[in-house]
């Protein structure tokens, strides 16, 4: 066998994926979960990126020639307590999501922002999601241009436990000067003052909260969110009255598991559901986080009937930081986004970017990956890959959770 | 109503659709020829080449491959590392199994993750055998993708060995690229000759010169494969073809994959010894993109459906390399099924018309 070192120096590794460039984000390389692609009026291709953490805000990136991107702009968070983790386009309005890192602190909301002039994001409105046991919004979905549906908190929501404070909230946003909420859901027994039994809480360790994470919605079921909610799994809503949205089913694999359900994919023309939990222990103490496959020919009653095949943990766990899964090319219903119903492409951290050809849903086979080394000042010791998209010209972007910024590939497969 | 399980297999007959031929999947380049013919030389330059970093060489055994000085350091008990990337291993007359144990090593990171495999095979080994290798043992399909078969030739020597050693023929006749050696050692009639005679066997390789390739190793990996119209034009010497003939036919009107395939069963079934190898695209009905298949001798290789057609020309390309086995046969085999298909009454009587029983 080879020594330590040489695997070590191996970090960097690629298989069917080509390197096209790096963007160090003007230094502020630590990236969130929010990546949505506007074609600008002029034609520019304008790639929206979300910072993992302040100071930054978000950072537009003219990408219509992927082996130049230049920036456009770089937006300041008004405090260091709060992160954008994620964004989303539709036309000319992005919005933008704020958490907090205490309950409590604001500014915490949605924000919304017109960049018909990509040089010069202009505010439009904000909805205020702060609340004394909220630290605001985690994630958001806006596709349609009409609702954001989103993993927040809310003045009026106090949570029975401070991890279970983002619950799932549709705002219209038809008139975006003025967002309003129609809708809400939570896990019952979450809320204070809940008839249902507050649920059995994951044993200590791996209890990281009862909440809404993506909040997936696509026009060819414009009736369900495809709802990632952490400890208790997935769940499928029925959102056909969005005053009302109700569970139709759940799925939950914790325990055994360890929990945070994060991204549900839904195929519509296979009826399948692809699924990632997201991997937040460092030094693959949550190995496996994994990728499921879900046979969804049942919606009541979806089935696992196979996972991605797992990484190496002897090969990665030791590398620093996390390994394992969290997000995936999801499909979004925009014509800027690549679809594919063969493949799924995921981030995992120091696992890098993987693409598993799941033609045979019983049998998901990798077909690529990309593993860049260690990004420079990187805190953990090795890339953390955290977030993926790619364009409707095959054009993959992923982003780096600390130093690394914006890698943009070619697909080889 | 609940649907077929079938449809979470999604739509393509042929599973995912791919960009390439082989894409996904770990590109084996075989380098073939006969025992001096400058294999060893050719391999050894290209691997000290930047364009060949990352390369696994599969050699027979150590000793064979002439790189006992340029060994780094052996890793396991049957792979060197050689510097530029590449390692080495010896496959021991099992080349399967050394195709498996390299995949293995790579995932678990016990070896460098190469980006592509070099077969050297010995002199005398049958290329035929080798190709089968991609078709009949499911671990090494499902991990490599054979690029292609490139033969070299001894300029100097082609015309003597060619005369006494029928393994020579078939090197050259089941290549997809040649590469031609020594022509400094020749005169340049005889290399024109030698160049006819290879065309003559092998009309659709591409050839180049040995010297060529050492500069720049991307033929050997089909990085950069040139037409060879010009040989084309070529006398074909007498006797040059030894029963085998190469060629290649097309068909303008999509097929039905059933009538297709069961063409190629009739012909395996019955000829499958001297249809030695055949490559192409087919025009599928249903199929956006081409479908990939290649046969050696009784074996087929899972077909691949590409994403795209690479050209405006969608007609069904098939390339034939066979022995005793002539282009009319193979032709009037595929009219007959085809006339048979054609002449069939098409159920055209609507649902009301449907006889009750």
């Amino acid at each position: 066998m080879l020594e330590t070192k040489d695997r070590a120096d191996e970090q960097g590794t690629i298989r069917n994926f080509k390197l096209i460039t790096q963007h160090d984000m003007g230094g502020f390389g630590g990236m969130g979960e929010g990546m949505s692609i506007q074609i600008a009026k002029d034609g520019r291709r304008i790639l929206w990126l979300a910072h993992e953490s302040a100071p930054k805000n978000f950072t537009g990136l003219d990408v219509t020639d992927p082996k130049n991107p230049k920036m456009v702009v770089q937006t300041d968070l008004p405090q260091p307590h709060m992160r954008s983790n994620s964004l989303e386009v539709t036309g000319d309005i992005m919005a933008v999501a704020y958490q907090t890192q205490k309950a409590g602190q604001q500014p915490a909301g949605l924000e919304l922002f017109d960049i018909s002039v990509p040089e010069n994001p202009r505010s439009i409105s904000f909805l205020d999601c702060s609340g004394p046991t909220s630290r605001g919004v985690h994630q958001l979905w806006f596709c349609d241009g009409e609702y954001v549906h989103m993993a927040a908190g809310a003045p009026d929501f106090a949570a029975r436990n401070p991890k279970d404070d983002q619950f799932y909230r549709i705002i219209d946003v038809k008139n975006p000067s003025k967002p309003t909420e129609v809708g809400r859901w939570w896990l019952p027994g979450t809320r204070e003052g809940d008839t249902d039994a507050p649920p059995v809480r994951h044993e200590a360790g791996k209890d990281y909260g009862f909440r809404a994470h993506n909040t997936n919605v696509y026009p060819q079921r414009p009736d369900r969110c495809y709802l990632g909610y952490l400890d208790a799994g997935m769940i499928i809503m029925d959102i056909s009255d969005k005053s009302r949205p109700k569970p139709v089913s759940r799925w939950d694999n914790s325990p055994p598991y360890w929990g945070f359900t994060h991204t549900i994919l839904p195929l519509f023309n296979r009826e399948l559901y692809v699924v990632t939990d997201e991997s937040v222990i460092d030094g693959g103490e949550d190995w496996p986080k994994l990728i499921w496959i879900l046979d969804g020919r049942d919606e009541k009653n979806p089935v696992p009937i196979a996972t991605c095949p797992p990484l190496q943990r002897d090969v990665y766990a030791g590398r620093g930081g996390r390994v394992g899964a969290h997000n995936l090319h999801e499909n979004v219903p925009l014509p800027t986004s690549w679809y594919s119903e063969e493949v799924i492409i995921g981030t995992f951290f120091n696992g890098g970017l993987r693409a598993y050809d799941i033609s045979n849903p019983y049998q998901p086979v990798e077909i690529g990956h990309f593993v860049p080394p260690a990004p420079k000042l990187s805190p953990v010791g090795a890339v953390q890959i955290n977030d993926v998209f790619v364009d409707e010209r095959g054009i993959v972007y992923t982003v780096d959770r600390h130093t690394g910024g914006l890698y943009i590939l070619e697909m080889d497969f | 109503m609940m649907r077929n399980p079938a449809t979470l297999f999604g739509a393509g007959p042929f599973g995912r659709r791919l960009s390439r031929p082989g894409a996904g999947r770990i590109p084996v380049t075989v380098v073939t020829g006969f025992l001096g013919s400058g294999k060893t030389t050719l391999v050894r330059a290209a691997l000290a080449h930047p364009g060949a970093a990352r390369t696994a060489v599969i050699v027979n055994e150590f000793g064979e491959a002439g790189i006992d000085d340029v060994l780094l350091r052996t890793s396991t008990e049957q792979v060197a590392l050689i510097g530029n990337g590449c390692i080495c291993c010896a496959a021991k007359n099992d080349l399967h199994r050394a195709l498996r144990n390299l995949a293995a090593e790579r995932e678990t990171g016990a070896v460098p993750p190469f980006e592509r495999v070099l077969v050297e095979t010995s002199g005398v080994s049958e290329p035929g055998q080798i190709l089968q290798s991609f078709a009949n043992d499911r671990t090494v399909s499902s991990h490599y993708a054979l690029e292609g078969l490139v033969t070299v030739v001894d300029a100097a020597l082609a015309a003597q060995t060619q005369d006494t050693a029928e393994t020579w023929t078939e090197q050259v006749v089941l290549a997809d690229r040649l590469v031609l050696s020594k022509t400094d050692m020749v005169s340049p009639e005889i290399a024109s000759e030698v160049t006819a005679r290879l065309a003559a066997l092998n009309p659709e390789a591409p050839l180049a010169h040995a010297a060529e390739v050492r500069r720049d190793p991307a033929f050997l990996f089909g990085g950069a494969t040139r037409e060879r119209s010009a040989f084309l034009c070529a006398p074909r010497p007498a006797g040059a073809s030894a029963g085998y003939e190469t060629f290649t036919l097309t068909f303008d009107a999509p097929f039905d994959w059933p009538v297709f395939s069961r063409v190629m069963d009739a012909l395996t079934m019955l000829r499958g010894d001297d249809l030695l190898r055949v490559k192409g695209f087919v025009n599928v009905t249903g199929c956006a993109g081409p479908v990939v298949v290649h046969y050696v001798q009784h074996l087929a290789a899972q077909p691949e459906e590409l994403t795209l057609w690479p050209t405006e020309d969608r007609r069904t390309r098939l390339v034939f390399i066979t022995r005793g086995l002539g282009r009319d046969v193979v032709e009037a085999l595929f009219s007959a099924f085809l006339g048979l298909v054609g002449a069939a009454p098409h159920p055209s009587r609507t649902a009301g018309e449907r006889d009750v029983g």
